[in-house]
């Protein structure tokens, strides 16, 4: 009994350490000074990246770093920045290990370094920590990867976001998968919705029951999972199946959503296909891999860097050169990212972070990202042109298949998990 | 649960009449009437025997699997009485060396086991001796500073040895096979098996020889044990050696469905204190029981409360058991 009670308070107290650790942590920042760069002759221009270099979405994160340093490398070697008198960009990457505060201390510390601008962070949480610091010390932050809607809900004027909002990717994907459905002459009337319970698979499933309710489709069973703990999903799968729906939409994280498609393997549910919903298995190589039956089939509808523009495809060779594997999206988000902030350097011939701000603010680049246009911020920040594009897995490749002017291949529906 | 429905069906008449029911059969029988009342609730929600049938078996499955990641976790607590922080980390570890033995030695995933439990059982004696014997006699907290420091050290040498990309090890013939009118993946069967094997073998070393003896009686009394002539510390070493070969037992069984990653310890920590503390910390047939338990509760209150946490429930039976029997399940340790 004594040695129970001790053990536990001694947890309590290793608990207590690691709070306190991060308190202080944030304290810092809080203190942080204001980072402002003076604008005269300068040889050199720090730009801060965050990324989770360690930790569970450290090989999303280490993927950023490198294309951010693709982008720097891609300015300096055109020439640098030349309304500075060709200035070489810098770039700092700085490792959030994951985690909100230390992605707000490493931003304080970058701010103090110098750093003009910051792009990340992969994560909602800590980009949300990130841009209350950006918004502080007034130096601009662009968001390559981090779906919560709230983050831009704050009235802040320094931080901008490129990728699409969970919410709306929520609702492109239905209204996608209802396009999809009536160009294959396939009726989809039953949608059965799997989603990870947090603020990013919630606010994707919100987005999808509106957009599938204006579009006809009834959304049903709704099921949702803790993607940090789930480990089997036999018993959801079967859910789906008793319920007769056509299509089975996920939205997930890697290991969840795969655990999903190992359970669609099993149970073998009498679907016309298994659809993700920007969802962070379906359309990585690594999917393929590790999925049952390759994954062949299985759909997603998410943002993607786009395989029929020549530039972005020499990006993704330069990589897989470079780092000897195939560049994920969240990469090349990072690397677009990069290149706004490269560009409003340029365009505001200053190294005044506020400056930069508003040239950001006014950007027009066109990115290598599949989107609607050139990127184009709105009053909250937000990428108006941000879109998606569905992928499908076909003979162990992801392969852009809908709408049809961005598809490489023919789409595959009914593609359902029994289907060959 | 299968088992338990039996002893229910007798419960009434027995419980007044039978000379007073033993402590354990008691507890048995009251978690058992628990879990039949919520899963015929779980069953009339969800509309559908398949359905209800589907989550009993993948429970019973998954709980086995919870209890093999805990056995570990509750030996060392049981004898040591050091909360392994490392316990999920020592599963990681585990799962990249089944990896090897299957993708760089062509090993069969389950061959695999003949590896990496001496590995690992020679990894946790090494650890306890150099790193944790030394500081058996201080405060506790320095002793679970070191397991969490270990946990981060396991998780970022991983890191940095094979990189964040997620990895998978496929079993050949691994398919969907018919259990009670149920589907299951006969890799999660196999791990139900190998976790029930390897609490049998436990208990058996434990119960049925000497040096099972020696430890438990270390975990009931060290100065008691020291002076009747065992050797304590090495004792600890072995003990820690048990609980690490129990870690790598689970890595092995369960590499078939799980991703592969350097963090993927963390996914079975949380569910392991859990189990741990439920079945009563240092209890090893506790745990089998513990993981039952949580696994039952996650898969059947996912159909009661379709868009909660399965955790919550997990949470709040772990809450209830705790207010009912502070020491858990079968209280005292083995």
């Amino acid at each position: 009994m004594n040695h129970r009670m001790h053990a536990w308070s001694g947890a309590g107290i290793a608990g207590l350490a690691l709070t306190l650790a991060a308190c202080s942590g944030s304290a810092v920042s809080a203190a942080g000074g204001d980072g402002e760069a003076t604008g005269e002759s300068v040889d050199e221009v720090l730009i801060g990246a965050l990324h989770p270099l360690t930790g569970s979405n450290a090989a999303d994160g280490q993927q950023m770093a490198n294309a951010a340093q693709l982008a720097v490398d891609a300015v300096n070697e055109a020439g640098g920045i030349e309304s500075l008198g060709g200035a070489d960009l810098v770039l700092e990457a700085a490792d959030t290990q994951g985690t909100p505060e230390t992605g707000q201390s490493e931003a304080t510390r970058l701010i103090e370094d110098g750093a003009v601008a910051l792009v990340g962070t992969f994560q909602s949480g800590t980009s949300a920590n990130v841009a209350s610091v950006a918004e502080r010390n007034q130096v601009p932050f662009v968001m390559d990867v981090s779906a919560l809607d709230e983050i831009l809900e704050q009235g802040y004027e320094y931080s901008f976001r490129l990728q699409p909002n969970a919410s709306l990717m929520g609702e492109q994907g239905a209204a996608a998968l209802a396009a999809l459905a009536e160009d294959s002459g396939t009726p989809v009337d039953q949608v059965a919705f799997l989603y990870e319970q947090g603020n990013y698979g919630a606010a994707v499933y919100e987005g999808f029951q509106a957009a599938a309710d204006e579009a006809g489709i009834t959304v049903d069973p709704v099921i949702s999972y803790d993607a940090t703990a789930v480990s089997d999903m036999t018993t959801q799968i079967s859910q789906v199946a008793a319920s007769g729906a056509d299509v089975l939409a996920v939205a997930g994280y890697y290991r969840d959503s795969l655990l999903a498609a190992q359970a669609v393997d099993t149970v073998q549910p009498d679907l016309q296909a298994v659809f993700g919903v920007a969802n962070g298995a379906y359309d990585q190589p690594a999917f393929v891999t590790d999925a049952p039956g390759g994954g062949e089939g299985y759909f997603d509808a998410n943002y993607h860097w786009d395989v029929t523009n020549p530039d972005a495809v020499a990006l993704a060779e330069l990589y897989e050169e470079t780092y000897g594997e195939p560049i994920r999206t969240s990469a090349v988000l990072t690397y677009d990212a990069v290149m706004v902030v490269a560009r409003a350097i340029e365009e505001a011939g200053s190294t005044d972070p506020a400056a930069i701000r508003d040239a950001i603010a006014e950007t027009d680049y066109e990115p290598l990202v599949v989107s609607e246009g050139p990127v184009q911020f709105d009053e909250t920040g937000q990428n108006t042109n941000a879109g998606i594009v569905v992928m499908q897995v076909q003979d162990a490749a992801i392969t852009q298949v809908f709408p049809n002017e961005l598809a490489e291949a023919e789409y595959r529906f009914p593609a359902g998990p029994a289907a060959p | 649960m299968t088992t338990t429905l039996p002893a229910t069906d007798t419960s009434p008449p027995g419980a007044r009449t039978a000379p007073r029911l033993s402590e354990k059969s008691r507890v048995l029988l009251v978690t058992g009437a628990v879990l039949l009342v919520v899963a015929v609730v779980a069953g009339l929600r969800a509309g559908s025997g398949a359905v209800l049938t589907q989550a009993l078996v993948t429970g019973v499955l998954t709980g086995g699997i919870y209890s093999l990641v805990a056995m570990g976790l509750t030996l060392i607590y049981g004898v040591l009485h050091i909360i392994n922080f490392a316990n999920g980390s020592l599963v990681a570890l585990a799962l990249y060396l089944t990896l090897i033995c299957v993708q760089d030695l062509g090993m069969h995933p389950y061959v695999a086991l003949v590896v990496v439990m001496p590995a690992m059982f020679a990894l946790g004696a090494l650890l306890q001796a150099t790193l944790l014997n030394p500081v058996m006699k201080a405060p506790i907290q320095i002793q679970l500073l070191i397991t969490i420091g270990l946990a981060l050290a396991i998780e970022n040498g991983l890191l940095l040895a094979f990189g964040p990309n997620p990895r998978s090890v496929a079993l050949p013939g691994n398919t969907g096979v018919q259990v009670l009118g149920a589907t299951v993946e006969l890799s999660r069967i196999w791990a139900f098996a190998g976790a029930l094997v390897i609490v049998a073998l436990l208990a058996l070393l434990l119960q049925r020889t000497r040096v099972g003896t020696e430890i438990r009686a270390v975990a009931a009394n060290p100065e008691g044990a020291r002076l009747v002539g065992i050797d304590i510390r090495w004792i600890y070493v072995l003990t820690f050696g048990l609980g690490a070969m129990a870690a790598g037992a689970a890595g092995v069984l369960v590499s078939p469905f799980t991703t592969i990653e350097p963090t993927t310890g963390a996914v079975f920590n949380l569910t392991a204190f859990v189990v741990v503390v439920l079945g009563g910390m240092g209890n090893v047939p506790g745990a089998l029981v513990g993981g039952l338990v949580v696994g039952l509760t996650e898969q059947l209150a996912g159909l009661i409360l379709p868009t909660q946490s399965p955790l919550l429930a997990v949470f709040v039976v772990f809450l209830v058991v705790l207010f009912v029997r502070p020491r858990g399940v079968f209280g005292r340790s083995a």
